[in-house]
């Protein structure tokens, strides 16, 4: 295949990058190919509850490689495979041979510009795009970046299966608008109070939840930044974001309605709201989900898309808001903490999300929104632009949660502070 | 199309890494830019003259402000 037909045959399949951006691949190629760009393929499984890149190593491996080796049709490009350090995924690539570059298991680690800093031997963190990097450029502190392309695992797959299948193939799956075979990773929250997963379990959790492993313990050594011990890590993540049940992948395409995907990843039928594309996502409530189809077209109303793959299903029988409130807690450690909203808007939004759980004042709320107003636009990455759609979609999911709250009631049986209201005051004559 | 839109085929964009919160930007383009309470900058409003533009360019310490091509 020479350098012109794999953008042409790209196209007319009409592939769109698998990571969550869902970008024309072919134009990437097309640029990367223009430039000699060194190719990082992305295998960080980075969302929230994403397991679809473990997923594709495990079972298409030798895919992956050669469609690897089409995107960089000429010599002397460098293609290196990104994933979280310690995890299944790096020890089955390095067992393949293939070049590995470890990403620490941090949520923005894995975001595209992060990779080409960390592949520069610079620190896993974003840059600012003043330039496209697919061509090179600098980063902020004026350090030479190579031209480097990052492609998602599931992608580079797809590019291997449409030049051996052909376009018609790939078209014969999804829809017009969103063509192709598609995999998507589906997770519940277990239900608090249930016993610890066993060990093997645990560890296939690991596995495939990736940054939900904390920091610490995968780095194989003590949280600096906090002072803490693995073991404690692992309990302060517990209690933050509770158990994780496995994702499970399943193959799919777009189109298809959200609750057969549910029913086909094994969630009981009184899930509670789902939670679509992780921290960068939105939630649906139950009732949403089950008349929803998983497509652009479908899921745009509700803020988001197919994007990255990923479905979770809150346990109907824990309160969604401290759900929330402990996401956004573990939110404001992640980012690469580099600016301004990163620094501060987060971990504020995190702050005043717990207030308003514990005591849901109209005030509170309103600092909520006008926390979540301010940070779209305003980092190097759209990390934070991610959490505030995240934020955003659980105050309209949540609405009537937060009312229950505000009469002290809790579907979790969380304690919650009843707010002073005007006729109480009146009544007890303050 | 007005005429401005058409000579502005630039933007005056912050660099979010480099940028310290020094608030620079804020005292030399009032109408372009605001500040959120940690001294961060918040675009929003009228595009600067390039006159402007160039001296807030100028002037920020941590040199994070650039012309870049409006999108689209
Ligand atoms: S916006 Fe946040 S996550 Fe993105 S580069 Fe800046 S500090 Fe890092
Ligand atoms: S003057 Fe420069 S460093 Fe200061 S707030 Fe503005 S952009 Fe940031």
């Amino acid at each position: 295949m020479t350098d012109a037909t794999l953008p042409a045959l790209l196209e007319s399949a009409g592939l769109t990058g698998r990571g969550g951006a869902a970008f024309a691949t072919h134009v990437k190629i097309a640029a990367a190919t223009h430039a000699g760009a060194d190719l990082i393929v992305n295998l960080c499984d980075g969302e929230l509850g994403a397991a679809k890149d473990g997923w594709v190593v495990t079972h298409h491996l030798p895919e992956v490689v050669a469609g690897a080796s089409l995107v960089t049709s000429r010599r002397g490009r460098r293609i290196r495979y990104a994933a979280h350090r310690g995890s299944a995924t790096a020890s089955r690539l390095a067992a393949a041979g293939l070049d590995v570059l470890e990403v620490p298991a941090r949520y923005v680690s894995s975001e595209e510009t992060a990779l080409v800093s960390l592949a520069h031997g610079h620190l896993a963190r974003p840059m600012t795009k003043r330039d496209r990097f697919v061509s090179g450029g600098r980063d902020s502190a004026g350090h030479t970046i190579e031209p480097t392309v990052v492609l998602n695992a599931e992608t580079v797959w797809r590019v291997a299966q449409i030049a051996d299948r052909g376009a018609p193939w790939f078209r014969s799956f999804g829809t017009a608008a969103e063509p192709g075979p598609r995999l998507v990773s589906v997770s519940r929250s277990r239900p608090s109070g249930m016993p610890p997963l066993p060990a093997s379990a645990r560890a296939r959790e690991d596995e495939h939840l990736g940054h939900f492993v904390p920091r610490a313990e995968r780095d194989g050594g003590t949280c600096r930044a906090r002072g803490e011990s693995p073991a404690s890590a692992r309990a302060r993540q517990n209690a933050h974001l509770g158990h994780f049940d496995s994702p499970i992948v399943l193959e799919t395409e777009a189109g298809v309605p959200v609750s057969e995907l549910l029913r086909r990843g094994g969630i009981p039928d009184d899930h509670g709201a789902i939670l679509l594309n992780g921290l960068g996502g939105a939630f649906l409530t139950a009732t949403e989900a089950r008349g929803a189809l998983w497509c652009g077209a479908g899921l745009t109303a509700y803020g988001t898309g197919i994007g990255p793959g990923v479905i979770h299903a809150l346990d109907p029988r824990g309160c969604p808001l401290a759900w929330v409130r402990d996401v956004l807690a573990w939110a404001g450690g992640e980012s690469a903490g580099q600016c301004g909203p990163c620094l501060f808007g987060v971990p504020a939004l995190a702050r005043d999300w717990a207030a308003l759980v514990a005591s849901p004042t109209p005030e509170l709320l309103a600092q909520v929104r006008s926390r979540v107003a301010l940070l779209p636009g305003r980092g190097a990455c759209r990390y934070p632009d991610g959490v505030a759609g995240f934020a955003a979609s659980a105050l309209r999911v949540f609405e009537a949660d937060l009312v229950a709250h505000r009469s002290g009631r809790c579907a979790g049986g969380i304690p919650v502070d009843r707010p002073i209201t005007s006729e109480r005051k009146a009544h007890a004559g303050v | 199309m007005p005429v401005s839109e058409q000579v502005t085929q630039r933007e005056l964009r912050i660099d979010r890494v480099a940028c310290s919160g020094h608030g620079v930007c804020a005292s030399l383009l009032p109408q372009r830019v605001r500040l959120d309470e940690w001294g961060y900058p918040i675009l929003a409003g009228p595009h600067p003259s390039d006159h402007d533009g160039e001296r807030a360019i100028r002037w920020c310490p941590a040199r994070a402000l650039y012309w870049a091509p409006t999108p689209g």
